[in-house]
């Protein structure tokens, strides 16, 4: 059944979609700029898990632990050095947004010079003969990849529902400058989101290392979808820029039904620019006014 | 030998010099946030090459449609973005250019996809072909002398202040009764005509396109140069082209091999944005902030 095929195929895209767009979102809700360089964070962790595992033959999970740790430790790094000091000279939007593409050229480009333009592959899990579910084919990787990122959403959704910490950040997400007035750092949460949004790109490029080759690339691809998917779902929103992701995953994968495969992206970016357009708030993304508030 | 490597060094600037000024009216003068003034360069090359390769149009005729192309495109992108302001305009035309980038690459049956397409014809006018380096260089140095002259005479008369102030104050114009919207896919228009007109020069000089020469890398080469450079000056967009397209040359000189050069060149790009952007915003001789 080609149905089914596409559907689960657009459901596993979907999920690696939606790691990458919260991560995306989570920064974008408190720091109010586009971070590009998101998926060139995505590269640097999967290279970093391939040099931890494949190269120094660590134990999977101490590499796995390791590279989200140094991942939130890189994107730290980069805040205080880059954004920082452009914020500071109350650069622009669109200044921050040139910056971010910049550095995601930047990693890469590292990468490229570092490994080599050959793929790598990290070996971890052989790939296994899939599984037919209602004449569809899934490998049990995907399954797994899929049920993790599906755990790990609801983690963050906790996280963000029930925690201080989430409820902070909501909170400097919806009205910096009232946040600031009733005494919460709003500064340190920009870093502490930055952070945690970089850890998640951490486990995307974790995870994406773990089905695809790694390659210099990748993370420029995975960027436009993430942050289609976080776009269209209401990039302030971390719900919506999931639902968007999934939507994004599903649209792609029937829209090869009519065009040739290569086409995946430019329909991305179609859907992005139908949405800028005519809703630019996305399907669950806040309205108006909060964008000439700035922290 | 070494006066090969210089002549094509300066044909390169010369073509990049026509693609920064241009930019340099969108984004510097009229404040329009356009990264997808690569995708002009690329229609440009491929209606240039597509024209040369299977039609016998006389080349002034394909040259100037090139850059019509280009310009038609630049019309529609405005027209669908002109709601739009600051970074998501930025994003909008980011898209376009990755849109078009995927046409190249997948709509083989026109464009022979990632293989690319070889055998480009140099350009004959009137019979006269021209085939060396050195004629071409000439003939590269005069469309660029005659795109930065027209690009300066339009920016001193009124219009071009025109175009600042719709830059400045959008609303401001709108009151003096001025439709902005005209000005704004004017010379959105002028300068992806110009984008064009460059990527036609581009792809008879090398004589090979494929759709690498237009990617998401070579929109970091053209926005470090106007920003170095800085916004609304044409003079430091020219300075900024020579000074960007020759520091990397200097990597030559320690006999690199090219798996390095390659990104090693990049790198040398990325920084000096994200340099200038943070320790000189306004670049060399910039007059106007980004955004």
């Amino acid at each position: 059944m080609i149905v089914t095929q596409l559907l689960i195929n657009g459901i596993i895209a979907g999920s690696i979609y939606a790691l990458v767009a919260v991560g995306f979102s989570l920064i974008y809700a408190t720091n109010r700029f586009v971070h590009f360089a998101h998926g060139g964070f995505v590269t640097v962790s999967a290279y970093l898990i391939y040099t931890f595992f494949s190269l120094w033959g660590l134990n999977f999970y101490v590499s796995a632990l390791l590279t989200i740790i140094v991942a939130g430790f890189l994107g730290w790094l980069v805040y205080k050095l880059v954004y920082t000091p452009l914020k500071k000279r109350k650069a622009s939007n669109a200044v921050l947004l040139i910056a971010s593409v910049g550095l995601l050229i930047l990693l890469e480009n590292l990468m490229l010079l570092i490994f080599g333009a050959d793929v790598k592959s990290l070996g971890y899990i052989k790939i296994k003969k899939g599984i037919e579910i209602l004449g569809g084919i899934i490998t049990p990787l995907q399954i797994v990849i899929v049920v993790l990122v599906v755990v790990l959403l609801l983690i963050l959704w906790f996280f963000m529902k029930k925690t201080r910490l989430g409820k902070t950040m909501r909170a400097v997400a919806d009205n910096p400058n009232l946040s600031n007035i009733i005494g919460i750092n709003a500064k340190r949460i920009c870093y502490l989101s930055f952070i945690i949004g970089t850890a998640l790109a951490g486990i995307a490029g974790i995870l994406v290392a773990l089905e695809q080759n790694i390659e210099p690339i990748m993370g420029t691809g995975l960027m436009i979808k993430g942050f289609t998917g976080a776009i269209i779902g209401g990039v302030t929103s971390v719900p919506g820029s999931v639902l968007g992701s999934y939507l994004l995953g599903l649209v792609e994968n029937f829209g090869i039904w009519f065009l040739p495969s290569g086409y995946k992206d430019a329909i991305a970016f179609v859907l992005l620019f139908i949405f800028l357009l005519f809703k630019p708030t996305g399907i669950l993304g806040l309205r108006g006014k909060y964008k000439e508030q700035k922290v | 030998m070494i006066e090969a490597y210089f002549i094509h060094l300066l044909i390169i600037i010369g073509i990049y010099i026509i693609l920064a000024t241009s930019l340099n009216l969108a984004l510097g003068y009229t404040g329009l946030l356009n990264l997808g003034h690569i995708a002009f360069f690329g229609i440009g090359a491929y209606v240039s090459t597509l024209l040369s390769v299977n039609t016998s149009l006389p080349f002034l005729l394909i040259f100037i449609l090139a850059g019509f192309v280009a310009s038609i495109f630049g019309y529609l992108l405005m027209l669908a973005t002109n709601k739009l302001r600051g970074d998501y305009l930025a994003l909008a035309t980011l898209g376009f250019n990755f849109v078009i980038y995927s046409l190249f690459l997948n709509w083989t049956s026109l464009t022979r996809g990632p293989l690319g397409i070889p055998g480009i014809p140099k350009p004959s006018i009137f019979g006269f072909v021209f085939q060396s380096n050195l004629s071409y260089l000439i003939f590269v140095a005069v469309i660029a002398f005659l795109v930065v002259g027209f690009l300066h005479l339009l920016l001193k008369s009124s219009y071009g202040k025109l175009l600042e102030a719709v830059r400045d104050n959008e609303l401001a114009c709108k009151v003096l009764g001025k439709n902005t919207f005209k000005m704004k896919w004017q010379a959105m228009a002028v300068s992806a005509f110009f984008a064009g007109i460059a990527g036609s020069l581009y792809a008879h000089y090398i004589t090979f396109i494929d759709p690498s020469s237009f990617s998401l890398y070579e929109i970091i080469l053209i926005l470090t140069i106007v920003l170095v450079g800085g916004l609304a000056t044409l003079k430091g967009s020219i300075a900024a082209t020579v000074i960007i397209l020759l520091i990397p040359e200097v990597l030559r000189f320690f006999a690199l091999p090219s798996s390095i050069l390659g990104p090693a060149r990049q790198i040398i790009y990325a920084l000096l944005l994200i340099l200038i952007l943070m320790y000189r915003p306004r670049g060399l001789f910039g007059k106007v902030d980004l955004g």
